[in-house]
């Protein structure tokens, strides 16, 4: 099968400073995969360059075609991509937040054809938002939001969703309320997710894949009970790190 | 880091030059007018030097010293509101405090001319503060917020902007002093101005070092002061006291010296410079060197005739470029202030009954504007044989001020959507300051033009400020923040060459003048057609567009994940926003406001969706311009005012009311 994504000798610059350094690694198909690693890793900007939002050096080819091949509503199609702290939508609501990503499909002057109504329908119903769609979405509490965001993104239809973070403003609750949600897609609609996560229990509880980095190199990739090991936690966070075990087998980590 | 090193060796480079290129220019003036030989001993005794030792002793050196203290007086001023307002376009215009001191001065030439007998200080310093106390008293129902403190300094600047020039207008024969005062000159008699700026400037340096800590605080933003222990709205109204002090006094002493309080903390940030401190220590310096080599130029290129060009043109004439050059350098500016500057705007679940409600008024006002007149003695409707008379020279001027008000209207909504800054306007992208530098440069290089011919000009100075504004920022994804520094960089240029050119004081100045208030007295039937069918056409395109309106105020990572065109999507908008300015211009001058007001009105009554908020803009600013347009026509009966300034004049006091409404 052709990998999602493959980075072959990828590097990141900005003025006076490398931040990724030149990066080779496949992502796997139709799973959840999260991008771990401590602050300044390169993380998010491995996603941003992944979501072509900043220039890169080194090649990426996304679905078997080399990203910068891709034009761009034909890329929105496929690949979704939600930034870390998303702006207020002023004056929107749901609903109207939601439409905006059926615009790959539409484009500027396209008619919003009964297809597009379904598919953003379906967005915030798969969401729970149909109590909320026609609330303003700057009055929505912070999980309201994200899954309001995530709605957008779903309207998308693409097959890929990369998120930058998407639960580090949510409480505990809502950050599992999210992340559920995205597993929930993933499982049954096929799709693929890259989700930048602070939080390693939460990425060794939800995700099928793990990338970890460090100061901007790949540290390690594979299954979460091979990144719950206390050599591999303290090769990626530079901190001892102790593994336990739940009652029903779960690992966790904490400092140690 | 190597990024640290650099400019700071770069820096001291230039300014060490900077300063070089001053004291030469200085010296070859003074060389000029005495020898180095000649020159008189300290310390100077009038009575006992030649004539031409007192005009060195008492002229050119306190010149060449009142230089350096103003201009850094107001390179501290534009630091301090650049770092309290958290905007990188900040300065000391504004918050209207040149603009208030300008209106006093006016004011008091021309009715109490006696008031200037004590001398233009209190005159100048009472308008700059009363304009600044209107801005503060404003921005004090919002905590200061920084966005709702610069609109309302826009506002309160452009009405008494509005206001001055109609004055100015009326009483022609005051015309020349007061252009000479507006584009500052720096002629001194004596020492006392020296030693009352250098005052002024110890004052904003002591006053500056105890704001320093606080203000680093602030920069948190107001919630991680207040968390701080801050007391942010007494800081931040610390801190914009004593920058509108030290910009009223410079222009009180020696008149509107623009762009060296934007200027002079954006090159030390450009070169950068981080942090507060070391910009509030650097910004004066830097201040003190654009003016000094502005002046030195001055004087190289007048040598003691050059009393009738004003130095602050010139500013702007160096400043101008220099910023536009440095700006695809610039980054790690002052982030905009983030916290919400009004209440959330209202939003009608019944757009479509507004927007109807909008074409009714305008209709309804259009027909009775027409039937109803002035006539010497008092008020009267038309009947129908002086109806059919006048209505083939109303109609045009009617259709014509409509469509000026949509189309300026239509590109202030779209300058705002596409920068989501709600001080874009496209009197800020610059488009209009071209437009007037393409008019007056065809009334003074032409011997008698042709109404086609100042069209053609002032489309062609539109559009050339346009490309210019477009070319640097056409760039990978340009930032919304550098659109708008581009746009004002052009605007402080444009009006930098216009006065100097009004200062030359005959009566193609008055033609400027004239136009950069607006008039639609001119127009004909076909000019109005062609015109009201251009807003037509705008109108559709930006429909056309509105998708890209709702997406485009998200940021470019939402708009680049959702595959818009963003390069394409900015630089179409960009020229249609420029293309309806330019149109619009053309009839009504730069100097109206209605592409910035006429938006947030359509906002604040409950439009929020771009379709509707682009339709509601238009209507409203054709409203706007066909109510200022009755009352230009009406208020100075049988004589004519501004139109630009009447829409100003309607529009600024509605909005700051809308804007501080509480919800």
């Amino acid at each position: 099968m052709t990998p999602l994504f493959q980075i072959r000798n990828l590097s990141v610059d900005v003025p006076g400073r490398r931040l990724l350094h030149g990066l080779n690694l496949d992502l796997p198909q139709g799973q959840m995969i999260a991008l771990i690693g401590h602050n300044g890793s390169g993380k998010s900007t491995l996603l941003k360059a992944l979501a072509r939002q900043i220039p890169s050096a080194g090649h990426v080819a996304f679905e078997g075609r080399a990203l910068s091949d891709w034009p761009a509503r034909d890329l929105a199609r496929r690949l979704a991509f939600l930034p870390q702290s998303p702006p207020p939508a002023e004056g929107m609501t749901v609903r109207e937040l939601t439409a905006l990503g059926r615009y790959p499909w539409h484009g500027a002057l396209g008619r919003f054809g009964p297809a597009d109504d379904a598919a953003v329908d379906a967005a915030i119903h798969e969401c729970g938002l149909d109590p909320f769609a026609t609330r303003l979405v700057d009055t929505l509490s912070g999980g309201e939001r994200q899954r309001a965001w995530l709605a957008m993104m779903l309207a998308q239809q693409a097959g890929t969703l990369l998120l930058d973070e998407p639960i580090s403003a949510l409480d505990i609750a809502h950050a599992v309320e999210v992340l559920s949600l995205v597993r929930r897609l993933c499982r049954t609609q096929g799709l693929s997710a890259v989700i930048v996560l602070h939080e390693v229990n939460m990425a060794a509880r939800f995700c099928d894949h793990i990338v970890a980095l460090k100061g901007g190199r790949l540290a390690m990739q594979g299954t979460p009970a091979d990144l719950m090991q206390a050599e591999a936690l303290q090769a990626i966070y530079g901190l001892p790190m102790e593994v336990l075990r739940r009652a029903d087998g779960q690992p966790v980590t904490v400092p140690a | 880091m190597t990024g640290m090193v650099l400019p700071r060796g770069r820096l001291g480079f230039l300014m060490t030059g900077a300063a070089l290129l001053a004291l030469i220019l200085w010296l070859l003036a003074a060389q000029g007018l005495l020898p180095l030989t000649d020159w008189p001993a300290w310390p100077f005794r009038a009575e006992a030097m030649s004539l031409d030792q007192i005009r060195l002793a008492f002229g050119l050196m306190p010149r060449g010293v009142i230089a350096l203290v103003a201009g850094a007086v107001l390179g501290l001023s534009g630091a301090l509101l650049q770092v309290v307002l958290r905007n990188p376009v900040a300065d000391p215009t504004t918050l209207g405090i040149s603009a208030g001191a300008q209106l006093a001065l006016v004011t008091a030439t021309i009715l109490a001319p006696g008031l200037l007998e004590i001398g233009r200080w209190p005159v100048a310093m009472a308008g700059a503060f009363a304009a600044t106390l209107l801005v503060m008293g404003i921005g004090a129902r919002r905590a200061f917020a920084p966005v709702t403190m610069v609109i309302a300094g826009m506002l309160v600047g452009m009405t008494a902007n509005a206001i001055a020039t109609a004055i100015t207008l009326a009483r022609g024969e005051y015309l020349l002093s007061l252009v000479i005062w507006n584009g500052g000159s720096l002629v001194q008699q004596d020492w006392s101005g020296v030693r009352a700026l250098a005052g002024v400037l110890v004052f904003g340096a002591l006053a500056s070092a105890l704001l320093a800590r606080p203000l680093r605080v602030l920069s948190l933003g107001a919630e991680g002061a207040q968390g701080l222990g801050l007391n942010v709205a007494l800081v931040r109204m610390a801190a914009v006291a004593v920058a509108a002090l030290l910009a009223a006094a410079v222009s009180a002493e020696l008149g509107l010296i623009a762009f060296v309080g934007l200027a002079a903390p954006a090159l030390a940030r450009t070169l950068g410079l981080r942090g507060i401190a070391p910009l509030l220590l650097v910004s004066p310096l830097i201040g003190a060197l654009i003016l000094s080599v502005c002046d030195g130029f001055v004087l190289a290129i007048a040598g003691q005739r050059g009393e009738m060009f004003p130095t602050g043109a010139l500013t702007g004439l160096i400043g101008g470029p220099l910023l536009i050059w440095l700006l695809p350098r610039l980054r790690g500016s002052t982030p905009p202030g983030t916290e919400a500057a009004e209440g959330p705007a209202p939003r009608s679940d019944h757009p479509g009954r507004i927007l109807a409600a909008l074409v009714l008024a305008l209709v309804a006002l259009a027909l009775v504007l027409v039937w109803i007149g002035r006539v010497p003695g008092g008020w009267t409707v038309l009947d129908g044989e002086s109806f059919a008379a006048f209505l083939p020279m109303r109609l045009p001027r009617l259709i014509a001020a409509a469509a000026a008000g949509a189309a300026l209207a239509l590109a202030g909504a779209i300058l705002q959507r596409l920068t989501a800054n709600p001080i874009a306007s496209p009197e800020v992208l610059g488009v209009s300051g071209g437009a007037a530098l393409g008019y007056a440069a065809t009334v003074f290089l032409v011997a008698a033009p042709t109404s086609v011919m100042l069209g053609a000009g002032s489309m062609a100075g539109g559009a050339l400020a346009l490309a210019l504004v477009a070319l640097f920022t056409a760039r990978r994804d340009m930032p919304a923040e550098r659109v708008l520094l581009a746009g004002i960089a052009v605007s402080a240029f444009a009006s930098a060459v216009l006065t100097a050119m009004m200062a030359v004081g005959d009566q193609r100045s008055w033609q400027v003048l004239g136009w950069l208030s607006g008039s639609s007295s001119a127009i004909g039937m076909g000019a109005a057609l062609g015109l009201a069918a251009m807003a037509v056409l705008l109108w559709g395109a930006a429909i056309g567009v509105r998708r890209w309106l709702a997406v485009l105020p998200l940021g470019q990572g939402v708009a680049g994940g959702l595959g818009l065109p963003l390069r394409q999507a900015r630089l179409a908008l960009i020229l249609l926003a420029g293309l309806a300015t330019g149109a619009a211009t053309l009839l009504v001058g730069p100097l109206s406001f209605v592409g910035l007001m006429a938006p947030h009105m359509a906002r604040r009554i409950g439009l929020a969706r771009p379709g509707h908020a682009v339709t509601g803009a238009a209507l409203i600013g054709a409203l706007m311009m066909v109510a200022a347009d009755f009352g230009a026509r009406m208020a100075g009966f049988p004589y004519e005012l501004p139109l630009g300034m009447f829409a100003s004049l309607i529009g600024a006091p509605w909005l700051i009311w809308l804007m501080m409404r509480r919800r």
